[in-house]
C-alpha cells in the first residue's frame, strides 16, 4: 500500500480504521478503542503511528491482536516524519549558519556606535573613519545574519510568527533600514559627521540607534535559545 | 473575537513550537551516544532514548498542529 492511500481509512463516515506502525497496516476496524476514527481523540487512523508509541501507555505487544492487512511500500517505513525538510534541518544542526554569522553585524554596529561616541568627544576624525567602516561592516553583514535567522525560521519553526519571530524580523529590517540609510548618507557626505546640521545630527542617530534596534533583535534570539 | 483566548493560544503555540528543536536536538544527541555505544545494553539504552524523544516530537507536531488549526478558528469568529 502507499503511504498516501492510508488517508482513504480514516473510519470517518463508515470508512475502514488502517493505521501504518513500522511499516505494517493495521486493520483496527470496529474496535472499541477507536471511535470514528480516532483513539482517545488523540490518535487519528489514516496515518503512520510508528513514533508515537513510546509516548502511550502500553507497548507495541497490543497490536499482536490486531490484524495487518498490509505494508507500507514506497519508502522507508518508520520515516514518518522524513521529508525534504529533515534535510535542511540536519544540514542547520550541522553548520548552525544563524549563531555563527549573527555575531558580526552586534560586535561591528556596537563597535561602531563607540567609535562614533569617541569621535564627537575627542574629534579625532580616525574615530569617525573607524565608526564609518564599522558600519559599513555591521550593515554588510546584517545581510548573511538575517538570511540565515529566515532559513532557521522556516527549517526549524515552519514560519510560525509567533511575538518573539514577529519582534526579531520587525526589528532586523529597521536595522537594516538605517544601516543601509547611514551608508548612503556617509557616501554622498563624507564629512558628514564634522558638521551640526540635521544631516549630521542624523547620521549619529542612525549610528547609535542600530545599538537597540539590534539588541532588541539579540534579546528575542536569547528567547528562543532560554525559554522562560 | 476572544483576544484572551488568542493571546493564550499564541502562548502555547510558542512554547510548543520552541520545544520541537529541542527533542529532535535531543534525538541526534542519544543516537551519536548510541552510535558511539560499545555495550550492548547501553547502545540499547541511547536507542530507546532516541526513540522516545521522536515522540515527543511526533507528539508535540500533533499539538501544534491542533492549536494552529484552534488559533484559525477562534480568529476567524
Amino acid at each position: 500500500m502507499k503511504r498516501g492511500d492510508l488517508k482513504n481509512y480514516d473510519g470517518k463516515d463508515g470508512r475502514p480504521v488502517y493505521f501504518a506502525y513500522k511499516g505494517k497496516v493495521y486493520d483496527i476496524t470496529g474496535s472499541r478503542l477507536w471511535k470514528n476514527g480516532a483513539h482517545l481523540n488523540r490518535h487519528h487512523a489514516g496515518g503512520d503511528l510508528t513514533h508515537f508509541m513510546s509516548m502511550a501507555p502500553h507497548a507495541e505487544e497490543v497490536l499482536q491482536k490486531c490484524e495487518v492487512v498490509g505494508t507500507i511500500d514506497d519508502e522507508v517505513a518508520t520515516d514518518i516524519a522524513t521529508d525534504r525538510m529533515d534535510v535542511y534541518r540536519d544540514w542547520y544542526r550541522r553548520f548552525h549558519p544563524h549563531p555563527v554569522t549573527l555575531h558580526y553585524p552586534m560586535g561591528l554596529y556596537y563597535f561602531a556606535a563607540f567609535m562614533q561616541l569617541l569621535y564627537l568627544i575627542f574629534r579625532n576624525p580616525s574615530f569617525e573613519q573607524a565608526a564609518f567602516y564599522a558600519f559599513v561592516g555591521g550593515t554588510l553583514t546584517t545581510f548573511p545574519a538575517a538570511l540565515s535567522g529566515l532559513f532557521s525560521w522556516w527549517v526549524n519553526y515552519q514560519m510560525t510568527l509567533t511575538h518573539i519571530f514577529r519582534m526579531k524580523i520587525i526589528f532586523t529590517i529597521v536595522t537594516l533600514v538605517f544601516g543601509i540609510s547611514g551608508c548612503i548618507l556617509r557616501f554622498l557626505y563624507p564629512q558628514i559627521s564634522t558638521g551640526t546640521s540635521s544631516l549630521s545630527l542624523t547620521y549619529s542617530a542612525l549610528v547609535f540607534l542600530n545599538v537597540p534596534t539590534l539588541t532588541i533583535v539579540a534579546f528575542n534570539g536569547g528567547k528562543i535559545t532560554w525559554p522562560s | 473575537m476572544d483576544k484572551q483566548r488568542i493571546r493564550e493560544l499564541e502562548e502555547m503555540i510558542q512554547v510548543v513550537l520552541l520545544a520541537i528543536p529541542r527533542e529532535i536536538s535531543a534525538r541526534e544527541f542519544y543516537l551519536q551516544a548510541a552510535r558511539k555505544a560499545f555495550s550492548d545494553s547501553s547502545r540499547g539504552l541511547f536507542s530507546e532514548l532516541a526513540e522516545q524523544e521522536k515522540g515527543h516530537e511526533a507528539e508535540l507536531r500533533r499539538i501544534l498542529a491542533e492549536l494552529k488549526s484552534e488559533l484559525i478558528k477562534v480568529r476567524g469568529q
